[in-house]
């Protein structure tokens, strides 16, 4: 075994990031490890790198029980990590970045031929193609992670992880990087490939284990395993919520999406052609593994994020033609994915973060000037309505638990009166009562009318909640399924893109 | 073309080189804290220092080489102030340069009146001048060329033979990569277990060091004597010459080559009879001009943002199509 991880378990404050996880990683094998987000994928590997010390639990490495105190002693025994994030000196060629921290001299002088030269040979013998003399600052990021793997190599790892690596890749640099990592494994070493997609871990891995929420699932041969059994594994199919009864109100058409696409931060298309529309009273879920397509269909439909072609009207504007703010007031809220980043501001006051927004508009603001009192009362009574569990509307947002941070988001973004919401994982990382608490929430704004537009990779929470799931894969709309009667095993075949055909025209 | 050839010649290319020296040497200094990542508005005050003390340390030790020496301590003082603050203490650095700046300028001035009784300038009292270095054999060799290589003080050929030492140290050595590394991307070097802390302390030191030279250089090798504000803004010009050059040796060379240029030919115009006051102007008007047209192309990213996000506002406003709607 290169590898061996028993009972890990990790807290951070109240919350479990990792819950007495058991790996074991044979050598020469690819062991992909697979979960949703937060499900403490990228926190096992950092626990096993010496990044974060484990509460509780113990370490292998190469039979070995190892104490893993710092990175250093993860390199000495063999361990090599690629993060998600690139830590590389633009100006700098490739060889040197490469050699940084370890540089080959001669009389006192760094030896820039023998770098090279070495750095030649490694890329050569394991498909890296790089050109070692070129300014790192000049190559796209696919290069750079292959400068990010070399270095792991120079300093002799045997055993490689990846977090995330094709996250930043086309899908060609993919191809390649699989080719390498089976040159890895050909070569006798260990590769632990941390991903989100299915996909790829059913082409490359030899094992999966399968995490979620903090707790291993199981670890089995990918040659065992479906596609869909997989997807099931990953977003669990134990159903924690009863389905929400409900009148049927469903009102006029408020959104209306018309062929819209859009591309990622790497400019490849990440939403293709979605048509689809939202009705007043209704609960539209939007379901998919993350990361394929629905964040960037949100920042579309927000205004943070360009459409490259079609259109989305609110109530007759074409929202892919304005600015946020304008967008919001054109009637839509939005409750974003990524609380933290989107959804408040940690240190301003629960007052100040249920005011953003309409901090122009009376009653809040006369002639320019905050009244601090209206807004006071106005968060003193949201905290009781919307049952934030909270000092009083001066305390700074940090200080809530996260699911009291998302209840401030909802407060606001459900009272400023919006006939559209677009509400994004509004549950992730929340406990259960909280959980509840924002669903019947959700439910009730659905009552008053609003059209919603919910999307989740919880398929339990679409299931409670929607009218009608679409689901997405690789940024189509997959198609469509009631939610009446929720066919989870449909559904998850359609997550996984196995349904032979998308449907052309899924919606009226 | 006869004004021309007086204006003109090897006389005006030797002022050039000696007026560059003292200019180059802080750009070079600065070139260490601007690879470091530390934007060193200092330099002026480290030089000024530099020029007072040396002064001082001539006339008390008679020996030039000593007040160079004192200068130079001075300068690293200085330094040694600026990165504990800065670096340790994480204070801004503009804020603790310019008062850094502040303090040099109004402690000379007090020192020269509690010292000397003077105001003004000190001239005589003994100082010492830095000897002007004869090459062997150069005057035979190059005949009226001779001025171009031969009778400069040491401080200028140090401040010339430092611009390939420090392509030699950034390229080659490593405490000079860890230096750009740290500058540029500190995560990388912080990932590797290189100290940003330290790093950035020897890149201060190595900054005063030469800093402090060049002020020994205005006081004691340019003219022997010291006047108030004798840096007159040659700091503030080599932080204007590290933005564009982004302290690169051989930029920052050419960058104080054309401001020593235009400092040399101003003072040549000077005996030509035009108002001094307006002669005095050209070197800075020359070498800012000059910087800016070089850095128009490259103008900082956020001027470029701002442009295009004021270009998508005026089009989403209209409600037209953004310019970057292809169908795929």
């Amino acid at each position: 075994m290169a590898v061996e991880l028993t009972g890990i378990t990790k807290r951070f404050g109240a919350f479990t990031a990792n819950d007495g996880i058991e790996l074991a990683v044979r050598r020469g094998e690819i062991h992909a490890i697979i979960g949703e987000n937060g499900a403490g994928k990228t926190t096992l590997m950092n626990i096993l790198f010496g990044l974060l010390q484990p509460d509780e639990g113990s370490i292998r490495l190469n039979g070995e029980a190892t104490v893993v105190a710092d990175p250093a002693v993860a390199i000495k025994a063999g361990l090599g990590m690629v993060h998600q994030h690139f830590k590389l000196v633009p100006s700098l060629s490739v060889a040197d970045n490469v050699f940084l921290g370890m540089e080959i001299r001669r009389h006192g002088l760094i030896d820039h031929a023998a770098q090279v030269a070495r750095t030649h040979e490694l890329s050569k013998r394991f498909g890296l193609h790089v050109d070692p003399t070129e300014r790192v600052g000049l190559l796209s990021v696919g290069i750079e992670q292959r400068i990010e793997i070399l270095k792991v190599l120079v300093r002799g790892a045997r055993t490689i992880i990846l977090d995330e690596p094709t996250a930043v890749l086309t899908p060609q640099e993919s191809r390649e990087l699989f080719q390498t990592l089976r040159s890895f494994v050909a070569e006798g070493m260990t590769v632990i490939f941390i991903s989100h997609h299915l996909e790829e871990v059913m082409e490359v891995s030899d094992t999966v284990t399968v995490l979620r929420n903090g707790r291993k699932v199981a670890t089995r041969p990918t040659s065992e395993l479906s596609k869909d059994e997989l997807v099931r594994m990953m977003v669990g199919r134990e159903v924690s919520f009863d389905r929400r009864p409900r009148a049927a109100l469903h009102g006029d058409v408020v959104l209306d999406v018309k062929d819209l696409w859009a591309r990622d931060d790497r400019r490849l298309p990440a939403v293709r052609g979605a048509s689809f529309s939202v009705r007043a009273g209704e609960v539209v879920g939007i379901a998919g593994v993350a990361g394929n397509g629905q964040t960037e269909l949100a920042e579309v439909l927000s205004g943070l994020r360009p459409a490259s072609h079609g259109e989305a009207w609110l109530k007759g504007r074409d929202l892919t033609t304005l600015t946020p703010a304008a967008i919001r007031e054109a009637g839509f809220a939005h409750v974003p994915g990524d609380r933290m980043v989107r959804g408040v501001d940690r240190n301003a006051s629960i007052a100040a973060n249920t005011l953003m927004g309409r901090q122009h508009r009376a009653p809040w603001s006369r002639s320019g000037v905050l009244d601090w009192k209206a807004i006071a009362g106005n968060a003193g009574a949201l905290i009781k309505s919307f049952d934030i569990r909270a000092q009083g509307a001066a305390d700074p947002v940090k200080r809530l638990s996260g699911g009291n941070i998302q209840k401030v988001v909802l407060a606001r973004e459900f009272t400023n009166g919006a006939d559209f919401l677009l509400i994004d994982q509004p549950t992730r990382g929340v406990d259960i009562g909280a959980q509840e608490a924002i669903h019947s929430e959700i439910m009730r704004q659905r009552a008053a009318g609003r059209a919603i537009l919910l999307i989740s990779v919880q398929l339990d929470e679409l299931a409670a909640l929607a009218d009608r799931i679409l689901v997405m894969f690789n940024g189509r709309i997959m198609g469509e399924v009631s939610g009446d009667n929720a066919d989870e095993d449909r559904i998850g075949m359609m997550m996984a893109g196995v349904l032979p055909e998308p449907v052309a025209e899924p919606l009226s | 073309m006869e004004i021309l050839d007086k204006l003109i010649n090897i006389a005006l290319i030797a002022a050039t080189l000696r007026t560059t020296a003292p200019i180059l040497l802080v750009a070079l200094g600065g070139s260490f804290t601007t690879k470091a990542g530390i934007f060193n508005i200092g330099l002026e005050g480290q030089m000024l220092a530099g020029a007072f003390f040396a002064v001082l340390g001539s006339i008390w030790t008679g020996s030039a080489f000593a007040g160079v020496a004192c200068g130079v301590a001075a300068a690293l003082a200085f330094a040694l102030a600026f990165a504990v603050l800065v670096v340790t203490f994480r204070a801004n650095e503009v804020v603790v340069g310019l008062a850094l700046n502040i303090l040099a300028g109004g402690m000379t001035i007090s020192l020269m009146k509690a010292i000397f009784g003077t105001r003004g300038s000190i001239v005589g009292h003994g100082i010492v001048g830095l000897p002007k270095v004869q090459i062997p054999g150069a005057q035979a060799l190059l005949g009226s060329w001779a001025p171009l290589v031969s009778g400069f003080t040491p401080i200028v050929y140090v401040a010339f033979i430092a611009v390939p030492l420090l392509v030699l140290f950034y390229n080659r050595t490593r405490l000079g990569l860890y230096i750009r590394v740290v500058g540029e991307k500190p995560e990388a070097a912080e990932a590797l277990g290189i100290s940003i802390t330290r790093v950035r302390y020897i890149a201060s030191l190595l900054c005063g060091l030469l800093a402090g030279l060049a002020g020994a250089h205005l006081s004691l090798g340019y003219i022997t004597m010291f006047t108030e504000n004798m840096s007159s803004g040659r700091g503030f010009m080599a932080v204007a010459i590290l933005i564009f050059s982004n302290g690169d040796p051989l930029k920052v060379l050419a960058g104080c080559l054309l401001f020593g240029f235009a400092d040399a030919f101003s003072l040549r115009l000077q005996t030509f009879g035009f108002p001094s006051y307006l002669v005095l102007t050209v070197p800075y008007v020359v070498a800012l001009t000059a910087l800016f047209a070089l850095s128009y192309r490259a103008r900082p990213k956020i001027i470029k943002e701002t442009l295009a996000s004021m270009q998508k506002l005026l089009s989403t406003d209209r409600n037209s199509v953004p310019a970057d709607k292809n169908p795929q």
